[in-house]
C-alpha cells in the first residue's frame, strides 16, 4: 500500500503532459473532422529533434522547447492544406480518404524515423534529470524527479494558454464555431481553410513541444509514435470524441492507469489494460465518460 | 369506434433544454391527405423524424394501424409499411438512379430479377426511365425530388411522408408532382405532407394541422385553417392580427 | 459487348495460367512468389468488402491474418489437430474477433471504427507477445510439409473460392448494393429498410472469415509465425496500399493493387534488401499520393476514363 501514493502522484504528473497532447489532438479533430493517425509519430519527430539539438549544441533541451514549437507549426501549418484538398474533393467519400491519407502519413514517418535513427532507444538528457523532490512524512514517501516538476508546470502553461486562446480571442471563438458547425462558421465569416492550417500548426507544434518532454521524462525510440497514438485515441475516446472539457480527466486516468501499471503489475500489459478500459467504454457509454462526444 | 390509421398522442420532443415539438396530438384516417403548415423553426421536420423513427418521442406516443411504433428503428418502420422523402434529399450519389430504387425495392422483393422488374415500374412512374443508367449526383434538383418520391415508393408503403417534396421546383414540374401525388391518392395511399408552397398544400389537402413553436394551433380543412385567426397571426406576424 | 467478351477471354487467360503454372514451371521460387502474390489479391479483396464496398476503414486487417495463423498454429501444434481440422477453426475464430470488434464500434461513425480496429490489431499483437501458448516473442514452429504444389493449390483454391463469393455476393446479390447505400447515405439507407448495423457487421464478419483461413493457409506453408510477421503492422499497411493504390469499391481494383504491389515488394526485398526500411516510407507515400492525385485508384480512374470516353458521343 505505501507505493499507492507515489502511483497517484506519478499518474497526474504523467497524465498532465498528455493533456496538452489530447487537447490539440482532439481540437484538430473539432475543426477538421479527420482523425490523424499520425500523431504519435509528430511526438517522435519532436522528441528526436530536442535529442538531436541537445547533443549537437550541449544546450538543455528545454531551451528548445520554443524552436520547436516554430519549426513544426510551419510544417503542420504546410501539411494541413494537403488534407484540406483531399477532404474538399468530390471524388469518392473524402471523409475516408482523408483517413486513409493521415494513416499512409503515419506509415511513411516511421519509415522515415526507422531509416535514420535506427531501432535504439535513448532518452534525452537535461539539467533535470537528476536530482528529486522528496517527501518522507507522516509515513508517505513519495519521490518526484525534478523533470516531472517541470513537465507538470508546461502541462499546465500550456493548458492555460490554449484556454486562453480559445475562450478570449476571437481567432478561438472561430475555432469553436468550426468545431460546432462547419457551413455556418463559414458563413459568419470565418475562413475554415486558413484556421483549419493555424490549428493544425498549433497541434502539430504542442505534439512536438511534448514529445521532447517525454523524451527526458521516459524514452526516445523511432517506434515510439504507435504507442502514443493510442494513447491519443484513448483520451479522446474517453472525453468524448470533439468534447474538450473532459479531455484532461481522461488523459489523468490513462497516466493514473500507466503508472499503477508501472508499479504493480507488468508494464507490458500496460497496453492492455489501455486496450480493455477502451472496449469497455465503446461498448457501455460510446460518447465517453461524461456523454457528450459526437 | 374505428381506430385511426395514424395517431399521434401528446408528442414531445426535446433537444437538450430545447422543445422542438411540444405536446402534439393529431390523427391521420386512411386514404387522406393530411398537410403538416407551420413556418420556418415550427417543428415540422422534427415531427416528422420521431414519425418516421429518427427520433424517438421524448414524451407521447404513435400508434400505427393500431400498433405502438414510438421509439422503433426507421428500417421496422419502412417494413410495416412507412415511406418518407427527405427535405434535403438524400440519394446514394455514386450509384445510379436505377440502382437508387432497386436498393428499396429489395425490400418486397427479395430476388433480384423481381426487384428490377418492380423498380423500371416505378422509373416509369416517376418519370426517370430515360435517366436509369445516370448516377444520381448527375440528376437536377427535380429529378433528385422524383427520385427521393421514387425510392419511398418503391417500398410500396401504405403510407407516405413527404417532406418538401414541390418547393424549388418550377411550376410545370411541381404540376407534374402534384399530379403524381394525386393519382397516389386515388390509389388509395394516405399521405402526410410537409409543403411550403400554399397552393400546392391548400388544393391537395383533405385536412391540415398546422404547428408554431412546436405547439399545434389548428386543425381542420383547408377553407377552416385559411380562416383561423391564430394561423393568419403565426403566418403575417402581430401586425396583421 | 465486344468489351466485355475481351475481358472474359483475358479472364479465362489467367485463371489458365494460373492451373497450370505448376506444371508450366518446376522453379520453386516461382511458385512460391506466386503463391504469396494469390495469397495477397485474397488479402486486399477481402479488405475491400468492409472498406471500399462499405465504406468503414478497418485499420488492422492484418488482425485477422494473425489470428487465423496462430489458430492454426496453436491448434496443430498443442491440440495436434489436423490441418483440415485446425483451417476452418482459423476461420471462425477470426469471424469471433470481427463479431467482438464491431459490435460496439460499428453503431458509432467511421473514425471510431477505424480507431477501434488499428487498436485492437496492436492488442492482439501485444497479447501474442505475452501470451506462453504463442510462443510470445520467439514465435512458434508448425511441423513442416513440404510439398509447394499442394499449397500452390490451395492458396489458388482459396482465393479464387473467395473471389467467386464476393463476386456473387458483392456484384449480383443485393447484398452488394445494400452496402453502397450504407456507403453513400446511412440515414437515408435506413429510410428504405436497411438496418445499417446489422449490415456492417456481416460485411465486417466476410471480410474477416477468409482473411483469417488465408492467414491459416500462410502459418502452415511457411511454418514458422511470430507476432511481428503475422500480426506486425506490415500486412494491414499493405492491404491498405494495395486496396487504396488499385481502386476502392471495386473487385478487380484491389486484385490488381496487390498484384502490382507485391510484384513491387518483390523485386525491392530482392535487389534492394539493404533498404528494407525505404519499403515502408515508399508505401506510405504511395498511399499518400493516391488519396491526393487518384481517389478513385487505378482500376476507378481506367473505368472512369473509358465510361467517360464512351458516352461523350451520346451526350446531347
Amino acid at each position: 500500500m505505501e507505493l499507492l501514493p507515489q502511483a497517484l502522484v506519478d499518474g497526474i504528473l504523467l497524465g498532465g503532459i498528455y493533456i496538452t497532447i489530447a487537447i490539440a489532438f482532439s481540437l484538430t479533430y473539432g475543426v477538421m473532422h479527420v482523425i490523424d493517425f499520425a500523431v504519435g509519430e509528430w511526438i517522435m519527430f519532436g522528441a528526436f529533434t530536442g535529442f538531436y539539438l541537445n547533443k549537437w549544441t550541449g544546450l538543455d533541451p528545454f531551451i528548445f522547447l520554443p524552436v520547436i514549437f516554430v519549426m513544426y507549426f510551419v510544417i503542420g501549418y504546410l501539411v494541413q492544406p494537403i488534407i484540406h484538398r483531399v477532404l474538399s474533393g468530390t471524388k469518392g467519400n473524402p471523409f475516408l480518404m482523408g483517413l486513409v491519407f493521415t494513416f499512409g502519413l503515419a506509415i511513411m514517418f516511421r519509415g522515415l524515423a526507422l531509416t535514420v535513427f535506427g531501432y535504439y532507444s535513448n532518452s534525452i538528457p537535461s539539467m533535470f534529470s537528476e536530482g528529486s523532490f522528496n517527501f518522507d512524512n507522516y509515513g508517505i514517501s513519495i519521490t518526484i524527479p525534478y523533470v516531472r516538476l517541470v513537465g507538470l508546470v508546461y502541462a499546465l502553461s500550456i493548458t492555460a494558454i490554449l484556454h486562453y486562446m480559445l475562450k478570449k480571442t476571437n481567432f478561438g471563438l472561430g475555432v469553436r464555431a468550426l468545431a460546432q458547425h462547419k457551413d455556418a462558421a463559414g458563413l459568419m465569416g470565418v475562413n475554415s481553410k486558413r484556421t483549419g492550417s493555424y490549428v493544425y500548426g498549433i497541434y502539430v507544434g504542442i505534439s512536438a513541444m511534448t514529445g521532447v518532454l517525454l523524451g527526458c521524462i521516459l524514452s526516445i525510440g523511432a517506434q515510439m509514435g504507435n504507442e502514443y497514438t493510442i494513447f491519443a485515441f484513448f483520451v479522446v475516446v474517453l472525453a468524448g470524441m470533439g468534447y474538450l472539457a473532459g479531455v484532461p480527466w481522461a488523459a489523468l486516468l490513462l497516466g493514473m492507469v500507466q503508472s499503477i501499471f508501472m508499479i504493480y503489475f507488468n508494464p507490458s500489459h500496460t497496453l492492455l489494460a489501455v486496450f480493455v478500459i477502451l472496449y469497455i467504454i465503446l461498448l457501455v457509454s460510446p460518447r465517453g465518460l461524461f456523454g457528450k462526444g459526437v | 369506434m374505428h381506430e385511426p390509421f395514424l395517431k399521434v398522442d401528446a408528442v414531445t420532443k426535446c433537444f437538450g433544454g430545447l422543445t422542438a415539438v411540444n405536446n402534439v396530438s393529431f390523427q391521420v384516417q386512411k386514404g387522406e391527405i393530411v398537410g403538416l403548415l407551420g413556418p420556418n423553426g415550427a417543428g415540422k421536420t422534427t415531427l416528422f423524424n420521431v414519425i418516421s423513427g429518427y427520433y424517438a418521442p421524448t414524451h407521447g406516443s404513435i400508434t400505427f394501424s393500431g400498433r405502438d411504433i414510438s421509439g422503433m428503428p426507421p428500417y421496422k418502420l419502412a417494413a410495416l409499411g412507412i415511406g418518407r422523402t427527405f427535405q434535403v434529399v438524400k440519394p446514394f450519389a455514386g450509384l445510379t438512379v436505377l440502382e437508387n430504387v432497386l436498393i428499396a425495392a429489395f425490400l418486397r422483393y427479395p430476388k433480384r430479377a423481381d426487384a428490377e422488374r418492380h423498380a423500371w415500374n416505378i422509373l416509369d412512374k416517376t418519370g426517370l426511365t430515360d435517366r436509369a443508367n445516370v448516377t444520381a449526383a448527375g440528376l437536377t434538383l427535380a429529378g433528385r425530388k422524383r427520385l427521393e418520391i421514387g425510392k419511398a415508393l418503391a417500398l410500396e408503403p401504405t403510407f407516405l411522408l413527404l417532406d418538401e417534396v414541390v418547393a424549388g421546383l418550377n411550376p410545370t414540374e411541381a404540376d407534374k408532382t402534384v399530379e403524381l401525388i394525386m393519382q397516389l391518392k386515388n390509389e388509395g395511399m394516405t399521405i402526410l405532407i410537409v409543403e411550403h408552397i400554399m397552393r400546392v398544400i391548400m388544393n391537395i389537402s383533405d385536412r391540415l394541422v398546422v404547428l408554431n413553436f412546436g405547439e399545434k394551433i389548428a386543425e381542420g380543412t383547408p377553407a377552416e385553417v385559411s380562416r383561423n385567426p391564430l394561423v393568419i397571426e403565426a403566418y403575417l406576424g402581430e401586425a396583421a392580427a | 459487348m465486344k468489351n466485355f467478351t475481351a475481358r472474359q477471354g483475358v479472364l479465362a487467360f489467367v485463371v489458365l495460367a494460373l492451373v497450370f503454372l505448376p506444371l508450366l514451371s518446376s522453379d520453386t521460387f516461382v511458385l512460391r512468389v506466386v503463391t504469396e502474390a494469390v495469397m495477397w489479391v485474397g488479402l486486399a479483396i477481402a479488405f475491400d468488402v468492409i472498406a471500399g464496398y462499405t465504406g468503414y476503414l478497418n485499420f488492422g486487417h492484418g488482425a485477422f491474418f494473425g489470428l487465423g495463423a496462430y489458430t492454426v498454429g496453436i491448434l496443430m501444434m498443442k491440440a495436434e489437430l489436423p490441418f483440415a481440422v485446425a483451417l476452418p477453426a482459423g476461420g471462425a475464430v477470426a469471424a469471433l474477433a470481427a463479431l467482438i470488434a464491431g459490435f460496439p464500434t460499428l453503431r458509432l461513425k467511421g473514425a471510431y471504427f477505424a480507431i477501434a480496429t488499428w487498436a485492437l490489431s496492436r492488442a492482439i499483437q501485444q497479447l501474442a507477445l505475452n501470451m506462453d501458448i504463442t510462443g510470445g516473442p520467439d514465435g512458434m514452429r508448425l511441423d513442416a510439409f513440404l510439398n509447394p504444389q499442394f499449397f500452390y493449390y490451395l492458396m489458388l483454391g482459396a482465393v479464387g473460392g473467395t473471389f467467386l463469393v464476393l463476386w456473387y455476393l458483392l456484384e449480383r446479390a443485393p447484398f452488394g448494393l445494400k452496402l453502397k447505400a450504407i456507403r453513400e447515405d446511412e440515414e437515408g439507407a435506413k429510410a428504405l429498410g436497411l438496418n445499417p448495423t446489422m449490415l456492417k457487421m456481416q460485411s465486417f464478419i466476410l471480410s474477416a472469415i477468409p482473411t483469417g483461413i488465408l492467414g491459416g493457409i500462410y502459418a502452415y506453408w511457411i511454418t514458422f509465425i511470430d507476432p511481428s510477421s503475422t500480426l506486425g503492422d506490415l500486412v494491414s499497411d499493405q492491404a491498405v496500399v494495395m486496396v487504396v493504390f488499385g481502386g476502392m469499391g471495386t473487385l478487380f481494383g484491389p486484385a490488381i493493387g496487390a498484384l502490382l504491389i507485391f510484384a513491387f515488394k518483390t523485386v525491392f526485398w530482392a535487389y534492394l534488401s539493404k533498404f528494407q526500411l525505404l519499403y515502408l516510407i515508399i508505401l506510405g507515400a504511395l498511399i499518400a499520393v493516391s488519396v491526393v492525385f487518384m481517389p478513385n485508384g487505378l482500376w476507378g480512374t481506367m473505368l472512369k476514363r473509358r465510361n467517360t470516353v464512351r458516352r461523350e458521343p451520346e451526350a446531347p
